[in-house]
């Protein structure tokens, strides 16, 4: 679901200082998006539309991986993104229970829905981060935490939320405007 | 005392991090600022994370796990000279080398892992000391022709550790004799299997060792340019093996005239972007050219026609790990490990339900109940273990009373699960397999590519049956489709995705047909996972009214007084089965049955 607000605004500048170091050949199509990606949080059109126009990757070519890799996104992503592992050992251990909590405390209701409505937060699922001894296992940020369970989970982002000064839309935001 | 003459050795690979192991690093610089820091990769021992290695100026060490910022205090005080030993963080010491904790590491073989733990992945110096580039320097200047480095390799017998069991010579022999101005090397770093970490493991604990490794094969086959294909959810492996290349080119291991030999080899890092298709060799090619990662029709193989057309070799990054190893120690002591097949250790990745996980090196030729009772020492939980997990989405479930199979790719074939990568996820009777396979069809049927119509639909078509299943919806007719469905996707699917996908549906309907039939005729589920299939009850007499499971419950449907037992209910109807409230219950007074 895209949410306006988050909409990051492009450089050109920006956009053609990566192809310089990347190149133009196809073969820069994945680096480009990965750099495009890491600046914004997702791929914003314009971007996409810059590297279409100066280098020789096609539209077709560009969308198509963009949309192939389960690393890009095409809209925008909250302010503090929280990735929770989905490996084997994470998903026999409980990590559903992880999305629960953190949805809940977050205010997503619908299924489709992975930002928060006030931009504060993403939660996406990843594939196996490679930390399976330790599972289930989650990063905000860069930060990882091991062996949650649900309401571990829900403390975490609590308490992150507290030290970056977000609003959690979800239940306990409730119930702090009527304890 | 300020820490002069100690040494202090810390886990900090992802895992470490993961655990807290920079906290425990803060404090205990602060403690001892004058002792001497390394900052070591993963040893393995990821059920004893955080762990620290100290080594007294008297030269005793001691090895502590499961370090925290609470007890560490205790390892300070001990190591000040002010308190006793604190015993039950003590892996093992100088004195003391056998306890039941280091069993874990005396019980292994370590050829691949010999470095992994025990040295700064980030210093090449270190990596030396433990004769790291010697394989290299022995090739280039004790006079190994490339055919001298193949048949060493041969003699060894070492297999494709990234799954298909491929040997490594004869692949390398394709490619050295095809024609061709520019060869490639591709590591293939891209470990998509959900439960594996060994190559993590491997790059973010001693990446010198798999550049070696590339050297080695690169001019055995005649490369000239090499790529490391890298996923990207491993940052901290992209981070230090790019370290390691940088290192490696200051110091004439990489780039024109290599060591003065007329080897000429360099290495560009490919960050991957998040797709399992991609460790399939022709896909991951395709992505190093900028495409999307389908795979293509074999022949003409890459060995022949690879990445932007010319001859490349795709190796995993623990089969290359092992390669100075082979040259440096001859190809007979490998092959002198394992079966009469497949030969030498294999790294597995251990985890799931079981009480110390970890990487398990072991030689090929043991017992898989070896590995999950002697090294891992079975289940945590008391419940008896109910299966393993081998290969991933690829692999298939062994159960119990097959844990005496052999480590062996035949071996391992036979019970229709496949040695893989070295993933193994294990299982107690509180896990439900139907379950998991509908888990690994999701997987499979998300990362398909989407070039064949049976991996593309077939998948979509297990994975809805299986759901339904799951759901308390299906038939016995359902499981006489997935029968049907399997072997066909197998056939009709171009690259290793498709036609191994089935394979984790065919192992439980095999060795657990009674847990699809109780989903489908008793509307149970043995293993008390499936959502569609359990209720959520307080159990009134061993409630205490606390009111913590009101608190968590996200669809607010439990309901009572505080501190009256008998008033709390969970409204059935509003109730997901999510089971946050079995949870956060302290007295346990909520079933999930």
């Amino acid at each position: 679901m895209s949410n306006a607000s988050l909409e990051a605004t492009v450089d050109p500048k920006d956009v053609q200082g990566w192809i310089s170091n990347l190149g133009t050949e196809p073969s820069a199509a994945v680096p480009l998006l990965q750099a495009v990606q890491q600046e914004f949080g997702y791929l914003p059109r314009k971007a996409m539309d810059l590297i279409v126009e100066n280098t020789e990757i096609n539209a077709s070519q560009l969308f198509g991986v963009a949309t192939f890799y389960a690393q890009f996104r095409l809209d925008p992503v909250g302010r503090n993104l929280i990735k929770v592992c989905h490996g084997t050992a994470c998903h026999v251990q409980g990590a559903d229970r992880l999305n629960t909590s953190l949805r809940h405390v977050l205010g997503m209701k619908d299924e489709e829905e992975d930002t928060a409505s006030n931009g504060s937060y993403t939660v996406e699922d990843v594939a196996c981060i490679g930390c399976c001894s330790l599972a289930p296992v989650m990063l905000i940020g860069e930060q990882a935490f091991p062996n949650l369970k649900g309401a571990d989970a829900q403390r975490h982002l609590v308490k992150h939320a507290k030290t970056v000064g977000e609003i959690l839309p979800g239940k306990d935001a409730e119930k702090e405007a009527n304890p | 005392m300020s820490g002069e003459g100690l040494l202090i050795n810390i886990g900090e690979g992802t895992c470490g991090i993961a655990a807290g192991a920079p906290e425990v690093t803060e404090i205990l610089r602060k403690r001892f600022p004058d002792a001497k820091f390394t900052s070591v990769g993963c040893v393995g021992m990821c059920h004893q994370e955080v762990m620290v290695d100290i080594t007294n100026p008297d030269g005793k060490t001691y090895q502590w796990g499961n370090v925290t910022k609470k007890n560490l205090p205790k390892i300070v005080r001990f190591h000040r000279g002010e308190a006793d030993l604190p015993k039950q963080l003590l892996i093992k010491s100088t004195d003391e080398p056998d306890t039941d904790k280091s069993q874990y590491l005396l019980q292994q073989t370590r050829i691949v892992l010999r470095n992994v733990g025990q040295i700064n992945p980030t210093s090449m110096a270190q990596f030396q000391e433990r004769g790291g580039y010697t394989g290299i320097e022995k090739v280039l200047k004790g006079g190994m022709s490339p055919e001298d480095v193949i048949q060493e390799v041969k003699v060894a017998n070492i297999r494709g550790r990234g799954g298909a069991g491929f040997p490594a010579a004869i692949k390398w022999g394709f490619a050295r004799g095809a024609p061709g101005k520019v060869k490639y090397l591709v590591c293939n770093g891209d470990e998509g299997d959900p439960g594996a970490f060994m190559d993590r493991s491997l790059l973010e604990g001693d990446p010198h060792a798999v550049v070696e490794g590339m050297l080695i094969a690169a001019y055995a086959i005649g490369a000239s340019k090499g790529y490391a294909y890298i996923r990207a959810e491993y940052p901290l492996a992209v981070e230090y093996f790019g370290k390691a290349l940088d290192d490696a080119r200051k110091s004439g291991y990489l780039g024109e005239n290599i060591l003065g030999s007329d080897f000429t080899f360099d290495i560009k890092i490919k960050e991957g972007a998040g797709a399992f298709v991609c460790g399939e060799e022709t896909a991951l090619l395709a992505s190093i050219e900028g495409e999307r990662g389908m795979p293509r029709i074999r022949p003409p193989f890459p060995a022949i026609k690879g990445v932007f057309g010319s001859p490349t070799i795709i190796n995993n990054v623990e089969t290359l790990a092992n390669i100075p190893w082979i040259i440096n120690n001859g190809g007979q002591a490998y092959a002198d490990l394992g079966t009469e097949k497949s030969n030498g250790t294999k790294v597995f990745a251990l985890a799931g339900t079981i009480k110390r996980g970890g990487l398990v090196e072991v030689p090929m030729g043991v017992t898989i109940r070896h590995v999950l009772e002697d090294i891992g020492g079975g289940s945590p939980t008391g419940r008896p273990l109910k299966a393993v997990q081998l290969g991933g989405p690829s692999g298939g479930c062994i159960p119990e009373n097959m844990f005496d199979t052999l480590v062996d790719y035949d071996a391992i074939n036979a019970t229709g699960a496949i040695m893989g990568s070295g993933g193994m996820v294990v299982m107690d009777s509180k896990s439900c397999m139907v379950d998991l396979a509908r888990y690994f069809l999701e997987f499979t049927q998300l990362e398909s590519c989407g070039k064949c119509t049976f991996c593309r639909i077939g998948t979509l078509r297990m994975k809805e049956l299986l759901t339904k299943i799951c759901d308390g919806e299906g038939t016995m007719e359902d499981i006489e489709i997935l029968e049907e469905l399997a072997p066909n996707i197998k056939q009709a699917s171009l690259c290793g995705l498709g036609q191994t996908a089935p394979n984790p549906v065919q192992t439980t309907l095999e060795y657990f047909r009674d847990e699809y039939i109780a989903h489908v005729k008793d509307h149970r589920c043995p293993g008390g996972v499936c959502k569609g299939l359990i209720t959520h009850t307080i159990i009134q007499k061993d409630c205490t009214g606390c009111s913590i499971c009101e608190r968590y419950c996200p669809v607010d449907a439990i309901e009572g007084e505080l501190k009256k037992p008998d008033t709390w209910v969970i409204d059935q109807q509003a109730c997901i089965n999510c089971g946050m409230c079995v949870e956060v219950c302290n007295p346990d007074a909520i079933l999930a049955a």
